[in-house]
């Protein structure tokens, strides 16, 4: 889950509370938290627990910093890719998947890839793709109750399935 | 075919040269900001029996043993960027026979394909870098992602990983103080303008590459598209406002041309600078008719073969100032 605030890094203060009957969850990356006055100076957010209580809940799969974050595969931290806008292999790409995508979103008019995709992984990919924007469109027709056109394209969703298996098979 | 700047042309009144390339990585290896020398070494492995089963014969070159005047005369012919002309780790570049594709292996990216073409060609060079592309796809395995495409290094080429780049030569654009509006006006529509050389460099000789700065979310012909365009529109202008400039000060900008073009013609010493504006005023007066002696694929073979790099390289010019005599002896024959 990504900070609230800046939208950039990972969230790992959750901060709940109820106001006027109404339950509110804030969830923000320590810089934010510390900034917003959540977390004081040279606070860890590790502490702020006693101090709220049971309405603060740190996740246990962080157990630091996303700053510190590393790949396993070629060891880029998650510090220099926000810095440097660079990765260190393919890998990366599933480890900081987040903020990557948060990134992406301001660097790039959009996060999803509309050009070609070649080789054999690629025609999978794009065969998954095509899939998964039917199976869309076929909730799309059936919540406008055009049944219709549902039809067709619940033939075409079995069309690509089948061809997939042929492929896999 | 021969070397993009031999050949002329289509619109090169404006546009000196189109250039495709695209970011390609192989799946499990770490990106060259990265890898080892094993990596590499693998990388290009894999590619070398990749293109060796292709009916398209390349020459493979070994970047780090070359000596650096050689490496720059690849720079300023473009088939190699700067970045990799200083790779200190196992690099190599593959040329195609008819010098229109050229392949970087291990520069910021595992295999950076570019197709190069005279004048204003994006049709052209999106379908041979596409075959090329596609058989190497065949044969190696790419790095992507079901969202985000081909994955690439830097966050700034994920996705299709193409950069379409023109080099235009725009005087009036320039001496009329349109540029940095029309500029501004490209950097709107996410288009990007450089020097001569790529990123970092200046523009000599009133020379500029206008490319695309985004790669994710269009599809490589919507990108082309969209940047030929913006470019069609910018060569439009320039043309209006060279016509402007012929009618409001005709003979001054004559005079001033053909005096350029004179001391291309005449001069015993020639900076490469100097060269460069000269050759400016020269194209310039081609396309408004005041030169009808020589043409644009004259030009772009001065400017690229008499750079500093190549009179290194061929004539083995010791001095600053011999370097700056074989110039002008150069440009005296050419013309």
């Amino acid at each position: 889950m990504l900070c609230s605030n800046c939208g950039i890094k990972d969230a790992n203060f959750h901060y709940k509370q109820v106001n006027g009957g109404k339950f509110t969850e804030i969830h923000l990356c320590t810089e934010c938290a510390r900034e917003l006055g959540y977390i004081k100076d040279n606070e860890s957010f590790f502490n702020i627990g006693s101090i709220f209580g049971d309405f603060f809940s740190v996740p246990k799969t962080v157990s630091s910093s996303p700053a510190s974050l590393k790949c396993p595969s070629c060891s880029t931290s998650f510090d220099s890719v926000r810095r440097t806008g660079f990765l260190g292999c393919d890998k990366c790409y599933e480890v900081f998947a987040q903020p990557i995508e948060a990134m992406l979103a301001k660097i790039q008019p959009s996060t999803v890839h509309k050009g070609k995709l070649s080789g054999a992984d690629g025609k999978k990919i794009e065969r998954e793709n095509t899939i998964r924007n039917l199976k869309e469109e076929l909730k799309r027709a059936i919540i406008d109750e055009n049944y219709e056109q549902a039809a067709v394209i619940r033939d075409k969703i079995k069309e690509y399935e089948k061809r997939e298996d042929e492929n896999n098979g | 075919m021969a070397k993009w700047f031999t050949d002329s042309g289509s619109q090169n009144d404006v546009v000196l040269s189109t250039r495709i390339r695209l970011a390609r990585n192989l799946k499990g290896i770490a990106f060259p900001g990265k890898m080892t020398d094993d990596d590499a070494l693998r990388v290009i492995s894999l590619v070398d029996s990749a293109l060796g089963e292709m009916n398209y014969t390349f020459t493979k070159i070994d970047i780090p043993s070359l000596a650096d005047a050689e490496k720059q005369k690849l720079v300023e012919e473009r088939f190699i960027s700067p970045a990799i002309a200083k790779s200190k780790q196992p690099c190599v570049a593959y040329i195609s026979e008819d010098e229109l594709v050229s392949i970087m292996v291990n520069e910021e990216d595992h295999i950076r394909i570019q197709c190069i073409y005279p004048g204003f060609e994006a049709q052209k060079a999106l379908e041979l870098i596409g075959r090329v592309d596609d058989y190497l796809s065949e044969r190696l395995d790419y790095a992507m992602h079901e969202k985000y495409g081909y994955l690439t290094s830097c966050l700034t080429n994920v996705g299709t990983g193409m950069r379409i780049s023109y080099m235009l030569h725009l005087p009036a654009t320039v001496m009329s103080g349109a540029a940095d509006s029309i500029f501004a006006t490209l950097g709107k529509l996410g288009i990007t303008v450089r020097g001569m050389y790529g990123e970092g460099t200046k523009s000599v000789g009133n020379i500029f590459q206008i490319s695309n700065q985004t790669t994710l979310g269009r599809s490589e012909n919507e990108i082309a598209s969209a940047v030929s365009e913006a470019i069609s529109s910018v060569i439009a202008k320039e043309r209006e406002l060279q016509t402007k400039l012929s009618e409001k000060n005709g003979i001054v900008l004559e005079d001033k041309i053909l005096r350029s073009y004179a001391i291309l013609k005449s001069a015993r010493i020639m900076q490469s600078k100097e060269m460069m504006e000269l050759l400016s005023d020269v194209r310039l007066g081609l396309s408004l008719g005041f030169i009808d002696d020589t043409d644009y694929t004259v030009l772009n073979n001065i400017m690229i073969t008499a750079s500093p790099a190549h009179i290194s390289a061929d004539l083995k010019c010791a001095t600053a100032t011999d370097r700056d005599v074989t110039r002008a002896e150069m440009i005296r024959k050419a013309f």
